[in-house]
């Protein structure tokens, strides 16, 4: 259909442009946001040479790295569970699992925020990065659950037949079919979580801030156009995350590529 | 429950464990704290005051849930409408490059939400961009209105709607709309009839995704708002960065949240039919 | 069968995972347990006199783009400390940072919120001797209202409240109330900031600025409401609004319009006024926490900053002036097309300063503040 085609690129179009718009005026020789003058990477060597923005940004690699891997081991463990047992336990464990799929970010923020300041734990990297797992163990428990659904239950009993224990299966059968949804989630949550802005600011401590924070206090008073080099940097590493989740299965000899594991498309 | 039941079952203790400490938890904390009190230094103190419930109940703050419900709703509206041709064409009609567009649509949604929200206001400014190109003698005042905040919650949240109803499209088997067609004759009738149920799984999805966290949004009222596009998000952050109240902002944080458990538990209901569908 | 054979120990394996989750949330709480929060009264020992040299790397909360970064640079590298920067939103931002238990070397409280964190012995008491270069500030605050003995604080910046508006687009009045301009309607912001709309508010009654008055606030809060059809938005990003063209009058802060003016086509249609009914100043100071880790880097840093050189060239990236004398030239120097703008030392001593408000104050003043908003 003609208007459809149409449409999605007009869509594309808005889409971008203010995308567009950050990317060209981090650009910009002169500090306005509506003017642009010329080319410049002023404010890219502005960011790099400024140490505290570039421990900000070192922070939230760290962050985002550490709730990828934590994340998806609890999340492809609790996943394995909800699919694989009939407990009584799984109807609680699933709800659990989803609530907070759907919780405002804001109230994550303030009970984690509560949660350490009342325990007494000081509020840290750490800090943020268990409140970042917290929230991440959802995502990668519904991408890997949809693809360990779709798996053939008959090979892993075959396995079992020959002679394999339930854990050599595992290890064996289940994980390597597994392995695409788990690399997709994975770095679904990095990105989530190095993007995250409403969790780290209740629970950042003194220093250093991940980025969003930073950027969040520079945004009240007025950006520089260090914060759009900042941005662009920032697409830029997430954008090497999707890139890396759709290339990652197809070089692991899949047929399938991440976006269609992490859409829970049936796969090899 | 057998002996595969039992193995599988102990995966459920560590993920469990961890939502346990770290989310169901805290819910407790902060309920305790409602019914707390401001300490001399910001900080609270915990008791037995039920006065920041009935304060919440003040009739200057309903509008304010009632304003958040309403730009959620047209927020999950405008993401449906918008999104849901997108995500059809790039199913049904993108072919080889299907993974591409699908990524192409998601890569905006990771610059940072604070950066893109900035970068329409530089955009939407009246001396900015867009009214520069249009060039008009009064400029079109686009922003620190309802409708730049909903504009804006629809840019955060739109990939949330865009991928359970692309999955759900993806998903679908092309014969389904063959066969719809041969059988309705117009295009429009398959889709209501066809598609539209099938795909319905992920609708719902993607509308809880981008209702219930758009609700307690702060960030688009913030930056785009105006005097009277005050949200409950808003309202919330001011208790524990602005006013220092933590006990009010807590007893908010609980009526929002009991507000919302209504809708989450309808949804819960139908994820859970739906996936006790898809382990069959 | 070999599946029994594991299932024993796996069951402890399990528990044992799970158990290592919370046993380490456990443990890293108990890491946290027995630091004490800012809000102790627990006092610094004065047995020691804390000297002007690096002990540590800074660790440093400010708003953010307040401090020239090249500063921060040449600091660290003339005495090999790093500086670890954070920034916050709001004076309240940062105290609920502080409250949560954050140590920090060196915050940038307002002078109404040094007052009140001295108060609750949350700043550290420095020896006057061991800072060499205050010699240039100002002698008002050799004993500033907020800080007698001012060996708490060093004043850093000061700012005076206002209106920015364009001068191409307005005729103003001279007063408060040309917020409510209808030749600006729907161009007007107000500062999103509770202190500055009351304090405008209580100058418009005809109030005190820091007024604790039920009946006085009630009337400030009336004014703020009746503005409010009128207004564009509360904001404190004035820069933005104005460069952007959405505000011909904003509530905002003197240093800003110079701000503004570095980043506009015809800088002469942006200027700054100074209200009839009431002129609220500010100072924003220098102060150690109580509970800081490295005060002598604190302490270094601050001399560091009141050096001539050093302060011009922060003048000039921030566009606020300093109370120092020598330095101050080159604030004049900014604004010499508009002196206006200026604070000078006889504002400070005739004009009035927002103070901290006591806990019944800040409340009456905050549940005023979120009707304001919400209604």
């Amino acid at each position: 259909m003609r208007w459809l085609r149409v449409y999605v690129g007009v869509f594309f179009v808005f889409l971008f442009a203010p995308i567009l718009l950050v990317v060209v005026f981090s650009f910009n020789s002169q500090r306005s946001l509506q003017n642009f003058e010329g080319v410049s990477l002023q404010w890219y060597r502005a960011f790099l040479e400024n140490e505290s923005l570039r421990g900000s940004l070192i922070a939230s690699l760290e962050i985002a790295f550490v709730t990828m891997v934590v994340g998806t081991v609890l999340g492809t463990l609790l996943a394995f569970g909800l699919v694989r047992a009939r407990s009584r336990w799984s109807g609680s464990a699933n709800v659990l699992m989803l609530v907070p799929l759907v919780t405002p970010e804001i109230v994550a923020g303030v009970s984690a925020f509560l949660l350490f300041t009342q325990v007494g734990m000081r509020l840290s990297l750490v800090t943020i990065t268990l409140a970042h797992i917290t929230f991440s163990i959802s995502y990668v428990t519904v991408v890997v659950r949809a693809r360990l659904a779709a798996l053939n239950p008959e090979v892993e009993q075959a396995a079992m037949d020959l002679g394999a224990t339930r854990l050599d299966t595992l290890r064996l059968v289940v994980l390597p079919a597994l392995w695409p949804a788990v690399v997709a989630a994975g770095l679904l949550v990095f990105a989530l979580s190095f993007d995250d802005f409403v969790l780290s600011y209740f629970t950042t401590g003194e220093s250093p801030q991940p980025l969003p924070v930073r950027i969040w206090s520079a945004i009240r008073f007025g950006v520089t156009p260090t914060i759009n080099a900042i941005g662009t940097l920032m697409l830029a590493i997430s954008a090497l995350a999707i890139v890396l989740a759709i290339a990652l299965p197809r070089l692991l000899g899949r047929r399938e590529s991440g976006i269609g594991v992490l859409l829970g498309r049936e796969g090899a | 429950m057998n002996a595969g039941d039992r193995f599988a079952g102990r995966f459920l203790i560590p993920g469990g464990l961890w939502l346990l400490a770290f989310f169901a938890v805290p819910f407790v904390i902060v309920v305790a704290l409602s019914f707390g009190t401001p300490g001399e230094l910001g900080g609270a103190l915990y008791g037995w005051y039920p006065e920041n419930y009935s304060r919440a109940f003040d009739p200057v703050f309903l509008p304010v849930l009632l304003r958040s419900v309403g730009y959620a709703v047209a927020t999950v509206a405008l993401c449906l409408a918008l999104g849901y041709p997108v995500a059809y064409y790039i199913a049904r009609f993108g072919g080889r490059h299907k993974h591409v567009l699908i990524a192409l649509v998601v890569m905006p949604f990771f610059v940072n939400y604070l950066v893109r929200t900035y970068a329409m206001v530089a955009l939407l400014s009246d001396e900015g961009v867009v009214n520069g190109v249009l060039g008009l003698d009064d400029p079109v005042r686009f922003l620190n209105n309802p409708f730049a905040v909903i504009g804006g919650l629809v840019y955060g949240y739109l990939a949330f709607m865009i991928l359970p109803v692309y999955a759900a499209l993806d998903r679908m088997d092309p014969a389904l709309i063959e066969a719809g067609k041969d059988l309705y004759g117009s295009d429009w009738s398959t889709f209501w009839h066809v598609t539209w149920p099938t795909t319905f799984q992920g609708v719902l999805a993607g509308t809880v995704l981008v209702f219930l966290p758009a609700v307690g949004d702060f960030v688009a009222a913030q930056l785009l708002g105006g005097p009277g596009t005050y949200m409950i998000g808003n309202l919330i952050q001011q208790q524990f960065f602005g006013a220092e109240n933590w006990p009010f902002g807590a007893a908010l944080t609980v009526l929002m949240m009991a507000f919302l458990f209504v809708w989450m538990v309808l949804y819960l209901r139908s994820a859970a039919r739906a996936s006790q569908e898809a382990t069959a | 069968m070999r599946s029994d054979y594991f299932d024993e120990p796996l069951r402890r394996r399990e528990l044992l995972q799970g158990g290592a989750g919370l046993a380490l949330a456990l443990g890293l709480a108990g890491c946290g347990v027995g630091d004490e929060p800012a809000g102790s009264t627990k006092k610094v020992a004065k047995a020691k006199v804390i000297k002007a040299q690096p002990d540590g790397d800074l660790v440093y909360f400010n708003w953010a783009e307040y401090l020239d970064p090249k500063l921060i640079k040449e600091f660290e590298k003339r005495y090999g400390v790093k500086v670890r920067e954070s920034n916050f939103d709001s004076m309240n931002g940062m105290m609920a940072k502080l409250r949560s238990g954050n140590r920090y070397d060196l915050i940038f409280p307002t002078a109404d919120w040094a007052q009140r964190l001295r108060a609750g012995n949350q700043l550290l008491r420095f020896d006057k001797e061991q800072l060499k270069n205050t010699g240039t500030v100002y002698d008002y605050f050799a004993k500033p209202w907020y800080d007698p003995t001012a060996d708490h604080t060093v004043p850093y910046a000061l700012y005076a409240s206002g209106i920015l508006y364009r001068t191409d687009k307005v005729e103003m009045t001279g007063s408060w109330n040309d917020l409510a301009l209808d030749s600006a309607r729907g161009k007007t912001y107000l500062l999103d900031d509770y202190q500055e709309v009351l304090g405008a508010g209580n100058f418009v009654v005809g109030a005190d600025l820091n007024s604790k008055d039920p009946a006085d606030i009630e009337k400030s809060k009336q004014w703020a409401l009746d503005l409010k059809p009128k207004l564009r938005g509360f904001s404190t990003d004035d820069i933005q609004n104005l460069v952007g063209g959405n505000a011909w009058i904003h509530h905002g802060w003197n240093g800003d319009v110079v701000n503004v003016r570095n980043q506009v086509k015809k800088p002469e249609n942006y200027s700054f006024q100074k209200c009839s009914e009431g002129l609220p100043l500010g100072t924003d100071c220098l102060a150690i926490p109580a509970n800081a880790e490295h005060p002598g880097t604190a302490l270094a840093f601050i001399d560091f900053i009141l050096e001539p050189e050093n302060a011009s060239r922060n003048i000039e990236y921030m566009g606020y002036p300093m109370p120092y004398t020598g330095p101050d030239e080159t604030f004049a120097e900014l604004v010499k097309t508009d002196p206006s703008i200026n604070v000078k030392i006889e504002d400070l001593e005739n004009g009035d300063q927002f103070r901290d408000l006591g806990a019944d104050g800040r409340r009456l003043w905050d549940d005023a503040w979120t009707e304001i908003k919400a209604a």
